[in-house]
């Protein structure tokens, strides 16, 4: 967990903003997050609320877009010192406008939605053990 | 030997009975020699040779004839009376087998070619099937009956025109396996590895049992006329069984190719199918072997299972070994590039055949091989020998594939046939049914459509004829009944449910594949994704998939990827691999642009008389072309990237990007859009052009102030430029661009030498020159630049 580079957001998403605790409610309501999709009905319900929760730990200051400077906090947390601060600009760069459709500078959450409509992310986001 | 001296004599006009018979004695001793590679296509040749058939109507009975003339003219040669010299003769032995080969590719691509073109108006068909349908009726069935004593009369030894089994699994086969097993989407078929390899192993076992048992209980009550259904015992018709369930992976591509299915169903179909090789080849194997002795025993069993593990596990083992070897291989091929697309045929090609020496599953292997091998060797082969790799693959194994359909339909007219009746319906509708189990074990159900799509793509084809056809006679006397069984399952699922797999998909509406390309979006977000899964799992302290994978990965990046990538490919991070491969695909696709910018500009010569509606067309036009080359261009830092002279012109033109960006938000802001000088968008893909090395298509226009334009010239690799940083660059171009070598200066110097293997397109041209970035000896930074 020490080298997981998002390892501090995952941790600070259990906390409500503000509390310095967590108690067990909002651990096990976090964590039913990842459950496994069981029925067709309750997918897309279920899917929104994992992309929600996804898009909660681009967004840290909850202002409901992910700003340019947010996608390269996060991008640059992932790779670390291997790459240069030009090409996470541009690779930046590139992910917002191909995600922008409003030409707002910001990822939405409908626009982070719509792009990740090709992936699966009932299978990708549920840990099968917490059924 | 006379196999040696054969072999020595492939060139000279050698008796094809003398060689027919070396031939047949190198083959029956398969684990004697080994094939190096000079050796595989003389292997094609001579099997080609010992089963090929003589359409042309030259029989064989001039050989022996043959042979005798020439012995009778040497010893009349010296009474002989001079005739005119022969200015034409005709020798059609000489060319006789290589002949018959390229006639028969021939015929199969023609085949292929007429089937797109009849396709297009029908639209119904799937290609495999029309080609069989074409080579039923076509092909003169010549059979002048399989005789084995006095074989050299005829063309025919023990097996059907054509469709040896060995010249199948060692020829035809490898090559579609390959072709799968290396561009086989890892990701996906990782993530469903679990229901795979239930399909695959449970699946097919629970079939060939099921089937096996049923036939024997069907062929048993069968009171009324006692038939000779009666004499077949319970091992032959499990052995019936296991060769008729398993799914056929050259039939499953062939037909799935073209119906666009999603990628889910489609690669739980098909690595169903390339997994069930190991399943298949155990209890191939243990059937027969105990055929003999009527009994299995629990120990044989038991010994079974083993043995399955052992081939399964064996034949990934040999495959992952190959792989790493052909990685590491590929890393020090920077200087000699023109075969490095040889060392990846040639070594996957190895693991096949060694995994075959031991009786391991080497259809397991080839995938094993291609899939660890893909990802070293294409950071560490050049761009065209991976567009060489690529297309040959997908030539082989589309002709193989045609080859192949043709075979079995030849070997439908014409093989030895015994129709039964209850035999052959039973098995028909037994084949293919088990998805409901294996459902309840996986995290995303699979609906009810997408089992019985399933259930409707399991497909048997030419791997389960060949190995009924591999069975001996003496052992299953009912093993014509068998092939005729097996071919009219083939025939079935091939073009019944092949053909009607495409109307059923829509009707049930199925999900279909998505086209687009992957986005850098998509890649961000599930690259986050995964961290964000292996933390919670840390977390729950559940050790599932992800985190094993996450373990890997490091594993990977660590050590593997430090010995088997050359030189400073081996620290990049996988998005910016992956990055720079948009990026690339995308400049590639830049030069075929230009035309509309060419209009852009001479409507800006005239800004006033423009309509409202051209003007939105303009601007979108400027735009897109603007975004593009600016995000093309600003990736390649020199810092990071392995050095290429070229690529010290996109450092000029980084700055210049800069510049456009603002020249952009100008853009954005002034109503009077129209006066924004031409020349930015169209220099950089005027630099572009020139790089490609074609210097009359645009010509330079005049600069603008604001923009410094650059002129690349052709006898130097650095532009000249006025801007105090490039300067910078240039030297340090210089540097790096000296040392490189005159062979890449003496790329760009011979810009319409086509004998690089590109033609002679712009686009083309454009990835020739861009294509080679290889590692460089002399690159001196090794730290990323830090601001």
């Amino acid at each position: 967990m020490a080298m997981n580079p998002i390892g501090d957001r995952i941790i600070s998403a259990f906390f409500r903003p503000g509390m310095e605790t967590v108690d067990f409610p909002s651990f096990v309501r976090v964590l039913a997050n990842f459950r496994p999709t069981e029925t067709n009905r309750a997918r897309d319900y279920s899917r929104n609320r994992k992309l929600r929760f996804a898009f909660q730990l681009y967004d840290q200051d909850r202002d409901g877009k992910i700003s340019r400077e947010e996608l390269l906090q996060v991008l640059r947390s992932m790779l670390g010192t291997q790459v240069t601060e030009e090409q996470l600009q541009s690779i930046a760069e590139r992910a917002i406008q191909e995600a922008d459709l409003d030409q707002d500078d910001a990822i939405s959450f409908d626009e982070f939605k719509k792009s990740l409509e090709k992936v699966n992310i009932e299978q990708k986001m549920s840990i099968c053990s917490l059924r | 030997m006379q196999c040696d001296s054969s072999v020595a004599s492939l060139q000279v006009i050698s008796p094809s009975f003398v060689q027919q018979h070396a031939c047949e004695e190198r083959f029956t001793q398969p684990g004697r020699e080994e094939f190096t590679g000079a050796g595989l296509l003389l292997l094609i040749v001579l099997v080609l040779l010992q089963g090929s058939v003589l359409p042309l109507g030259a029989t064989s009975s001039p050989d022996t004839t043959h042979n005798v003339d020439n012995r009778q003219v040497k010893e009349e040669k010296y009474n002989y009376t001079k005739k005119a010299f022969p200015v034409l003769t005709l020798d059609y032995h000489h060319i006789q087998a290589p002949f018959e080969i390229s006639l028969w590719i021939l015929l199969a691509s023609l085949m292929k070619l007429g089937e797109y073109h009849v396709n297009v108006t029908h639209a119904l068909v799937p290609p495999d099937t029309s080609s069989v349908r074409h080579c039923a009726r076509e092909l003169p069935v010549d059979h002048r009956g399989s005789s084995r004593g006095g074989a050299h009369q005829t063309s025919w030894r023990r097996s059907p025109p054509v469709l040896d089994s060995r010249l199948f699994f060692l020829c035809l086969l490898p090559p579609i396996i390959l072709d799968a097993g290396y561009f086989l989407p890892i990701r996906p078929f990782m993530e469903n590895l679990g229901t795979i390899l239930m399909f695959a192993v449970v699946g097919t076992l629970w079939n060939a049992f099921f089937i096996g048992g049923l036939l024997y209980a069907v062929c048993q009550i069968q009171p009324a006329n006692p038939s000779i259904l009666h004499k077949i015992e319970l091992l032959p018709c499990l052995l019936f069984g296991s060769i008729i369930s398993a799914v056929d992976p050259v039939a499953v591509l062939a037909v799935f190719e073209e119906i666009h299915i999603n990628e889910l169903l489609h690669i739980l179909v098909f690595g169903e199918s390339l997994l069930n090789d190991a399943v298949t080849v155990v209890l191939y194997h243990l059937f027969e072997e105990y055929s003999g002795a009527g009994t299995v025993t629990v120990l044989d069993c038991f010994l079974g299972i083993i043995s399955f593990l052992v081939v399964a596990i064996g034949g990934v083992l040999v495959g992952v070994i190959y792989g790493l070897l052909a990685a590491f291989t590929s890393r020090f091929t920077s200087h000699v590039r023109v075969i490095e697309p040889l060392f990846v045929f040639v070594y996957a090609y190895m693991a096949y055949l060694s995994a075959e020496v031991f009786h391991l599953s080497g259809i397991m292997a080839l995938i094993a091989c291609g899939a660890t091998m893909r990802p070293y060797v294409e950071a560490n082969i050049s761009h065209k020998s991976h567009t060489t790799v690529k297309y040959f693959l997908k030539m082989w194994s589309s002709v193989s594939e045609t080859l192949i359909f043709i075979f079995l339909g030849v070997a439908t007219v014409d093989g030895p046939h015994h129709w039964n009746w209850t035999f052959v319906t039973v098995t028909v509708l037994l084949c293919g049914w088990l998805t409901y189990v294996i459902n309840k074990f996986r995290i995303v159900k699979l609906t009810t459509k997408d089992q019985f799509i399933i259930a409707y793509g399991g497909l048997r084809g030419a791997i389960a004829f060949s190995l009924g056809f591999l069975l001996d006679k003496k052992l299953f006397p009912m093993r014509d009944m068998f092939l005729t069984a097996i071919i009219t399952v083939v025939f079935f699922t091939v073009f019944v449910q092949g053909m009607t797999i495409q109307p059923l998909v829509e009707l049930l509406a199925v999900k279909k594949k998505q086209e687009a390309k992957r986005t850098i979006n998509e890649e961000i977000h599930t690259q986050f994704l995964d961290h964000l899964l292996t933390g919670i799992e840390d977390i729950c302290g559940h050790y599932g998939h992800h985190h094993w994978k996450d373990k890997l990965n490091r594993f990977n990046k660590k050590y593997v990827k430090k010995c088997l990538i050359a030189g400073e490919r081996s620290k990049e991070p996988q998005l910016i691999a992956f990055y720079h491969k948009m990026e690339f695909k995308q400049a590639i696709e830049m030069p075929k642009k230009p035309p509309p910018a060419k209009p852009a500009e001479k409507a800006e010569k005239a800004p006033s008389q423009l309509p409202k509606g051209r003007e939105e067309e303009i601007r979108k036009i400027l735009r897109s072309n603007l975004q593009r080359t600016r995000l093309r261009l600003r990736s390649y830092n020199r810092h990071t990237l392995v050095a290429d002279p070229f690529e010290d012109g996109f450092g000029d033109l980084l700055i210049k990007k800069q510049k456009m960006i603002e020249l952009e938000k100008k853009i954005k802001d002034m109503n009077n859009y129209l006066t924004v000088p031409a020349a930015p968008p169209d220099s950089p893909t005027m630099c572009r052009a020139r790089l490609s090395s074609d210097p009359q298509s645009y010509r330079a226009k005049p600069e603008s102030d604001s923009v410094p334009t650059i002129q690349v010239d052709l006898a130097s690799p650095q532009s000249p430029d006025s801007v105090n940083v490039m300067d910078e660059f240039r030297r340090a171009g210089q540097q790096r661009g000296g040392g490189r070598g005159e062979e890449d200066q003496g790329l760009m110097m011979r810009p319409h030498k086509t004998g690089e293997g590109a033609d002679g397109k712009d686009p083309q041209k454009l990835t020739r020159c861009l294509s080679d970035p290889g590692p460089s000896a002399d690159e001196e930074e090794d730290q990323p630049f830090l601001p």
